[in-house]
Formats: structure tokens, sequence, C-alpha cells
């Protein structure tokens, strides 16, 4: 057990003192930062400048002309005074003459490419039975599409209802079918801004992800440089290699946990003076809610020791780090998977896939941290599914990393003294079952 | 012979390959004791059977009557033929590791750092980095971690390799010291002339099997009848075809020579005299290379045997 611990704190100091260290601890919430919350406030944060758009109607019953007025009804800002969109010029073409509506947009499209114009609009004729209405834009905007789709869509409501004499006014109409902006609450009643929870789970799960692929390839080139340094040979005349290999993968792994727990430390320290740094309370929530924080800290210390003997596992059957390349492919893949299929499992936190997915034990720790963050569960309690199904969770990925530890201790005390050549496959299965 | 650590049968073979084949040593307790043998004879992988390193396939050993006791790994110093250290560290931290790693405590550790750097003049780079040390020096250094923690027994691969003469006189005389403090030394070398300087027992291997064990007194004498060390002005070509003379080994400034009865040495002396000018001419032991000839009836390893 001392050997455990000099190797512990070897592997622990030799880490902490490198500047990257340093580095990693700014860094990286710097960068988390930068593709979460710096997209989020874009988006939110809108357009600053009117967008100009033109609009041809080929109808010719003037419904062009009632879109542009109520497309003039949005505002830059709720509290802004200024028109977010700008007419350039309504064309109204008589249907009869197609071809001038093909001149027409010839010009339009190359204001698009040079001039400022930003979208047009085109009203085929007889538009309300064929839905034949087209946006062209400089570049998708999918609020303005979604805005423009509405205006038209009520008009033509409107238009459908007239004829059916029920003898409403179209103004009438439009005012009975306005919409309402819905917001999602969370049961409680604690209002949850989907972005604020988008982002937070993305954060979560990225740190999770990095530290992960971070400190495990700082121990993955570890045992390869102490193979070609051949201090390996040294090394295990003192200690065993299973000693060796998990002192390596503790001291890493102590490492990692120092490095998230001073971001959790700044997280607090900001949490603490929230009122003078502006943070909106629902990202507070989010984040310090203490059942999302123990099953983060459970299933980071659970992904970094399972992915860190798998990492193990490759720095023994490879001696230089071009030979490991193929195989970061595949697990940065795994560990990242939940990243890739977000949006799905935003919407649907619960369905059998993604239940099914999060319990196979390499998915899990990110899987599981994602779904906690998207539930928010608010207590322990397992009656509620999601945190029954993040202790199942638990169970198995343990399971599952006591077995991947066998494993690589195994192929790790055999692989460590090979050098030169990668191991095929034959000869690990020799290795695993070698006594 | 009761020895503090005797190997009993060992054997290893990788896939169709024996590496070592049923061998059996012992090495007694306080002396220099030589495995010998040409490159590829099996020394490596016994070496590495007795560290533990290799599990044998069968076989005994045991260190002071006990099979693999527990404290083996801290009462062991080792260095294998395969040499490296972390080049990131400096010295100091190196030797502090490696000794820890052997459960000494740091502190002793640390009184006795700067004794042995300045024995191996290495004390001005006690906080340099390895990387900036040259070849020599990094073997030296090697040295000092298999040796820090005060083992009871030194295990070393292939002593002598890359090392200059200065740094082998140098790391000779720390052996030396170290066998009167009664601790235990076994080493492999294929130069077997260096073996010869050094050793009290020797264990001749070839091709994985014993050739020849014992002290190196009652090998020589028993081997050492018909040798004799001949030094002449001009060409030794015509040596060999003269009667009486069974083999002819060129040494670099001398030749040894196996001679078929003792009883003709003079007859031989006088023929050789006829053709050039001895200026030396000595009955003598035979070298291990010889003997190992002699009894491997061929000379594996080339010039190996001959440094």
């Amino acid at each position: 057990m001392k050997k455990f611990w000099t190797i512990f704190a070897a592997e622990y100091s030799q880490v902490v003192k490198k500047k990257s260290f340093i580095i990693g601890i700014i860094l990286t919430p710097a960068f988390m930062v930068l593709i979460t919350v710096l997209p989020a406030m874009l988006m939110d944060k809108g357009i600053s400048d009117p967008e100009s758009y033109v609009v041809i109607d080929a109808d010719g019953r003037g419904i062009g002309a009632q879109f542009t007025a109520s497309v003039g009804r949005y505002k830059l800002d709720s509290d802004s005074t200024l028109n977010a969109y700008k007419l350039v010029k309504l064309y109204e073409i008589p249907s009869n003459q197609p071809h001038e509506l093909d001149s027409v947009r010839g010009i339009l499209d190359s204001m698009l490419l040079t001039k400022g114009l930003k979208h047009y609009v085109v009203l085929m004729p007889r538009l309300e039975e064929t839905d034949s209405i087209l946006m062209v834009s400089k570049s998708t905007n999918f609020k303005t599409l979604s805005r423009f789709d509405r205006r038209i869509s009520d008009i033509l409501a409107a238009m459908r209802l007239e004829k059916s004499n029920i003898n409403l006014s179209i103004d009438s109409v439009l005012s009975m079918t306005r919409r309402v902006e819905m917001s999602q609450v969370s049961p409680g009643g604690k209002t949850r801004d989907f972005m604020s929870m988008y982002f937070g789970a993305l954060v979560f799960v990225m740190i999770v992800a990095m530290s992960v692929l971070g400190f495990g390839g700082i121990l993955m080139r570890s045992i390869i440089e102490e193979k070609n340094s051949r201090v390996m040979e040294v090394l295990v005349s003192s200690v065993s290699p299973f000693q060796l290999m998990m002192g390596k993968i503790a001291g890493l792994g102590f490492a990692n946990l120092t490095q998230v727990g001073i971001w959790i430390l700044i997280g607090l320290v900001l949490f603490a003076n929230r009122s003078g740094l502006n943070i909106p309370a629902n990202v507070g929530q989010i984040i310090f809610n203490p059942v999302l924080i123990v099953f983060f800290i459970v299933y980071l210390i659970i992904a970094y020791v399972m992915y860190s003997a798998i990492f193990a596992f490759i720095g023994s059957i490879c001696s230089t780090d071009k030979e490991t390349q193929n195989f970061m492919f595949p697990i940065t893949m795994s560990i990242m998977m939940p990243i890739f299929i977000m949006t799905y499992i935003v919407q649907e936190p619960e369905s059998v896939i993604t239940t099914v997915l999060s319990l196979i034990p390499i998915f899990t720790p990110t899987m599981m941290v994602l779904r906690v963050n998207i539930m928010a569960p608010e207590t322990f309690s397992l009656g509620n599914p999601i945190v029954l199904e993040a202790v199942i969770g638990v169970v198995l990925s343990v399971l599952f990393t006591i077995g991947i530890v066998w494993v690589t201790g195994r192929v790790f005390r055999m692989g460590i003294l090979m050098t030169g050549k990668r191991a095929t496959f034959p000869e690990i299965m020799k290795w695993i079952r070698y006594k | 012979m009761n020895g503090y650590l005797q190997l009993r049968g060992i054997s290893k073979r990788y896939g169709e390959k024996v590496a070592v084949d049923a061998l059996d040593l012992t090495v007694p307790k306080g002396c220099l004791y030589g495995i010998i043998g040409p490159n590829g004879a099996g020394k490596t992988t016994t070496i590495r059977m007795i560290m533990n390193i290799i599990i044998p396939d069968s076989g005994d050993i045991l260190v002071d009557g006990k099979s693999a006791p527990a404290d083996f790994k801290n009462r062991v110093g080792y260095l294998p033929e395969e040499r490296g250290l972390y080049r990131k560290m400096t010295l100091r931290e190196v030797i502090l590791y490696l000794g820890q790693l052997k459960e000494t405590p740091r502190k002793e550790l640390e009184s006795r750092l700067d004794g042995w750097l300045e024995r191996m003049d290495l004390l001005p780079y006690k906080n340099r980095k390895v990387e900036e040390l040259s070849k020599g020096m990094q073997q030296k250094l090697q040295f000092i971690t298999t040796l820090i923690h005060n083992p009871d027994i030194i295990i070393l691969d292939e002593l002598f390799s890359g090392l200059d003469p200065l740094n082998i006189e140098l790391i000779k005389n720390v052996l030396l010291e170290v066998k009167r403090e009664g601790r235990t030394i076994l080493f492999s070398t294929h130069v077997m002339e260096q073996a010869e300087k050094l050793c009290d027992y020797i264990c001749m291997i070839d091709g994985g099997r014993k050739v020849l064990d014992g002290s190196l007194n009652d090998i020589k004498s028993r081997y050492g009848k018909n040798t004799v060390h001949l030094e002449i002005d001009g060409d030794g070509e015509f040596l060999a075809g003269l009667p009486g003379v069974k083999t002819v080994t060129n040494f670099t400034n001398y030749f040894e020579l196996i001679l078929t009865d003792m009883t003709q040495a003079n007859a031989t002396l006088k023929a050789i005299a006829d053709r050039v000018t001895i200026t030396h001419f000595e009955r003598v032991e035979p070298s291990l290379y010889n003997i190992f000839i002699d009894l491997a009836g061929h000379p594996r390893g080339g010039d190996g045997g001959r440094a």
C-alpha cells in the first residue's frame, strides 16, 4: 500500500506541477463558456439592425400588402420602438406574366449576394390552394422563417374563414388566432428556460468527456513513455504491475478531481455573488441542484476510472503514440455520444431508446449526467424513475468498470514489457488467460 | 552448497523456442556471481524470472530458502539490460522516487544521495534533468538507483554494456566494496574476460542450458592443464599447423594455445622458436572463452567472447 501511495503522489505532483494543468484550470471553463454560453447569448441577443426584405406578390389579391403590414408589427426588442424588418419593396406582378416574375427574381437574387438584402418572399398565384410560397434568404434564419410562416398562415386561415361565410373580418380573425409564448415549468413550479437547461446539461457532459479524454490521454502517454524509456522494467522490479497501474490511475484521477473541484469552487463563489454579477436565477438553480452535483461527481469518477482502464489497456498494447491513434476515434465517439444525439435526448429524455442507451456501461456516465440534468430531479427519491435509473446505471457501470480494470490488469503486466510492436489480438487473449 | 539464491529446474519457453531449459543455479551469500554465455543464451530470461517479471513455466526460485518472499522486491537492486530513466525528472527526483518505491524512507535516501552522486562524479548535476546527461552519465545514475536503498542482493543484467573503461573500473570498485559488506551480487555478461576478472562463481549457459558452474578457481584448475600463453614477434598464422597444438585462440596481443599433451610442451616451444622470436611463454589457466568453446563445442556469439 505504501508503494501505491508513492506512485500516487509522484503521478499527482508530476501533473499538477505542469503548466498545462494550471492553464487547463483557467482555459477549460473559458472554453466551456465560449462553446455553450456564447451561442446562447448570440441567439438570445438577436439582430441589432432591422432585416431588409422584399415581397413579390404574384397572387394579386392583396395578400402581399396584408403580410407586410403584419410583419411590420415586429419590433427589434420587446422594449424597442425600432422595427425588426424593413420592407424594401413590394412587387405586385399579375399572374399572367411569369417572365416578369423570373426577371424580378433574378435581380433580387443578385441583391441578396451583393447588396444588403436579407430575404425575399414570393407569393405564387392561388397560394391558399397550392401552398406555394417561397422564402429566399441570404442565410438561414429560423426565427424569421417561423415568423413569416406564421404571418402568412394566419392570413390564409383568415381568408378561408372569410370564404366560409362565417362573416368575420380578417382583422378580427387574426386577433382571435394570436399565439401565446409557452414556457416550460418543472414539477414544483420552477421555470426552466430551455436555453439554460440545454447549455447547463452540455457543460456538465463536456466536463466529464474532456476530463476523461484529457487525463486518460496523459495516462496512456505516460505508460508508453515508460515503456519506451525502459523505466518500466525497473518499476515492475519494485512494484507489482497492478499496483503501478492503480497508483497511476488514482494519482491522475485525483489531479482531475482537483481541477474539477477548483471549477466548482469558482462556480460557488460566482453563485454566492450572483446578485452583483447579473447571473439569471434559473441558471443557478440548475447548476447548484444537489442531486445533479452528486450524480455528476459520482459519474465523473466512474467515467474516469472506466476510461482510464481502457486507455491503460491501449497504452500497454501499443508502443508509439501513432499506434494509439486508431483507438482514439472510437473512444472519443463513445464518450461524446450523448452530445451528438443531444437534440433527441433533450426531447425524449425518458424514451426506451434513451433509457437503453444510457444503461450500456460505456455510455452510462455521460448519458446519465445529461439525462439527470434535463430531468433535474430535486430529491433522491427512488420513486422518481430518473433517480432509480441513474442508481441502476451506477451499479452496472461500476461492475463493468471492475471487469475492465481486471482485464486491463492482466494485459498490462505483459504488455508493459513489450516494445517495438503492437500486440496482436491472439497475444492479448493469451495474456488475459495466462495465470 | 546452500545458496542465498537458488533456482531449481527453471524452464521457460516462448512458443516453440525454449529460452531456458531446466536450469539449476545456486548463488552463495556474499559473493560475486556471473552468468555468462553468448547472446541469446537465456541470461536475460533467467534474470527476469528471478526478478519475478517473467513467470517460469516450471521450477522454483528460492531466496534465503523461501519461495518468493514478500519483501524480496524491496531487498533487491535491479539493473535491467535495457536502461532508461524519466527524462524530464531531475537526478534527485529520480533517485528519490525509485528509492521510495523500495519503501526506503525519504530521509534516509536524502542522506545517502550526495555521497553517491559525488562518488559517480554527478554531484553538479543533482538538480538537472536526466535528459541533459550523456549516455555514460545516465548509466552511472541508473547504477546509483540500483544501490541507493542498500539492497541485500544486486542483480545486474549485461552490467558493462555501454560503459567506457574508466567507468567500468569505477563500478567494479563499488561492486567489490559491496561484496566486502557481505552483500550478494549476481550479474550477467557475454564478455567473458570481464567475468573472469571479477567473479568468484560463474555459471555458463548456452541455448538455455547450463554448460558449467562452480567457483572460478575450481573451474580453472579443472580445465587448466594444457594451456599456454604465448607472445611472439611476427605472424602467428602457422601456429595452428604445428604438431601437438590442439587449438589456437588469437587474443589481441597474445595467443592462447591448448596443447594435446603438456609433456610435449618443450617440443612445441622449440618448433615455434625455429620460426619466430618468442617474447613470452607461460603455462596458465585457460580463459573462460576457451573453456566455453571446449564445452559448448562451438564459438557461438562470434567475437563476443573476446572484448
